[in-house]
Order: C-alpha cells, then sequence, then structure tokens
C-alpha cells in the first residue's frame, strides 16, 4: 500500500488544531455547509442530513486523530490509501466551515486566488486562515501522491 | 377489434405517462463554491461517475467558469444517489428535473 509521511512544524502547525477542534465541536449535529434539499423527498431529508452529518464528523475524527501522540513527538502524520478519502473529505468540511465562520468577509474572488491581506485580519480571523491553507496543502499532497490509489478504491 | 380494445382500455396509456413524470429523467447538477479546489473536484468527479481526466476536468471548468455544470442524467433514483455521494465529498449537488427532455 502506498503511504506518505509528512514532517511538519510543530510550532507551526500545533496552534492551527485548536482551529480544526472549534470547527469539530461547531459541526456536532450541522453540515459544513448548508446544503439544497428542496428536491429531496421529504421522507428522505431527515436520513439523508443525518447520514452526512454522521459521515461528516467520523472523517473530521479520524482527521484529529492524526495528530496524536507519535505526532507530537515526531512531528509526521501518515496518509495512506486507506484513509485518504476521509481525510480529503474532513479538510474540505472543515475549510467550509472556516470560511462560512471566520472568512466570511474576503469575496470569493479573493479567496480563490488566495489573494488576502492577512494583515488586515484579526488574530482569531488570521489563525483560521492559515488553517485554511494548511488543509488546502494536505489535500494537494493526498491528490498529488495518492490519487491512482483513491480511485481503484 | 383491435381499435376497440385500445378505445376502452385507456388506463395503461395514463400509468404509463405517470411513471415517466416520477421517474425521470433528473439531472445532476454541481455548483460553484469558492472553498474546494480545483484538483478536489477533478478528483471526485473521476472516482464518483469514473469519469476521464479530461471529462472531469471539463466539468471542473464548467461549475468554476459558469457557476454549475450537469454532470449526469438519467432516473431519479440513481440521480439521487449521485448527489448524495457528491455532497458526502462536500459538492453542491443539486437534482433537476430535466426539462428539456
Amino acid at each position: 500500500m502506498k503511504r506518505i509521511e509528512v514532517k511538519l512544524s510543530l510550532g507551526v502547525v500545533a496552534p492551527l488544531l485548536d482551529v480544526i477542534k472549534a470547527v469539530e465541536s461547531s459541526l456536532e449535529d450541522e453540515l459544513a455547509a448548508d446544503l439544497p434539499m428542496e428536491q429531496v423527498d421529504v421522507d428522505l431529508r431527515d436520513d439523508w442530513r443525518a447520514e452526512l452529518v454522521s459521515e461528516q464528523n467520523g472523517d473530521v475524527a479520524r482527521l484529529l486523530a492524526l495528530f496524536d501522540s507519535d505526532f507530537f513527538a515526531s512531528g509526521t502524520v501518515a496518509f495512506d490509501e486507506d484513509n485518504a478519502d476521509s481525510i480529503l473529505k474532513a479538510c474540505a468540511a472543515v475549510r467550509l466551515r472556516l470560511r462560512d465562520r471566520f472568512l466570511d468577509q474576503i469575496s470569493d474572488e479573493m479567496l480563490e486566488r488566495g489573494d488576502v491581506e492577512l494583515e488586515e485580519l484579526d488574530d482569531d480571523d488570521r489563525r483560521a486562515f492559515m488553517c485554511y491553507l494548511f488543509l488546502a496543502t494536505v489535500q494537494e499532497l493526498i491528490i498529488e501522491h495518492l490519487e491512482s490509489g483513491i480511485l481503484d478504491s | 377489434m383491435t381499435i376497440n380494445q385500445a378505445q376502452t382500455s385507456p388506463l395503461p396509456t395514463v400509468e404509463a405517462e405517470t411513471d415517466v413524470a416520477l421517474e425521470g429523467p433528473w439531472r445532476v447538477v454541481v455548483l460553484n463554491d469558492p472553498v474546494n479546489l480545483m484538483s478536489y473536484v477533478v478528483l471526485v468527479f473521476r472516482k464518483v461517475f469514473g469519469f476521464s481526466e479530461t471529462t472531469a476536468r471539463k466539468h471542473m471548468t464548467q461549475v468554476h467558469e459558469d457557476g454549475r455544470s450537469i454532470v449526469w442524467c438519467g432516473l431519479r433514483e440513481q440521480a439521487e444517489h449521485y448527489a448524495f455521494v457528491l455532497q458526502h465529498w462536500h459538492l453542491t449537488a443539486i437534482l433537476e428535473p430535466n426539462e428539456t427532455d
């Protein structure tokens, strides 16, 4: 099985984990982003949403589990074909929530271009944006190195 | 004889029309969002639909530039399945009746 190990700076990543944990708490019974459900059968809608929330929260828990005592000892996290799908989805969920809760003052165009002036953000929003970028980097690494395994699974 | 049977048995025709209205066709449409990476969206399209890289990239570009792309069209049940899976991947997928057919 293909596996990649990534060495991270503890000093940079540790504060971002608090952001992810805060997002995890806020997602307990909610989807990261509202979804239009008008065309879904009314009878199905509650179960549909509940299953999405359950899988979303499982994915985010799996993302946070990467940063365990071994990570704080070694600074290393590992991605493989077993956890790639969950980690990719968790990163997407947390990024969507960060955009909704902390980065909503940034226009879509600026966010897509990454054209954001960090000095103009307050401390919480700056940390949220750094987390947003960090999770995008995790997604890019996984896609670059594990794409074929993800497509075959 | 044949003509008479048709004239006195209208119900099957009505049922057939009802089935068409309920069962399809439906579209799965993906809407743009400013958050998900282009490479991520391409990967999801390839994984969920088995698209080639070229086809997945074409749909991703359409979502990005036009705000939406019809990624699948067919029976309602299968359309629901695809929309559900795309939503698992946190793409904004919606169902629409395919009114052009």
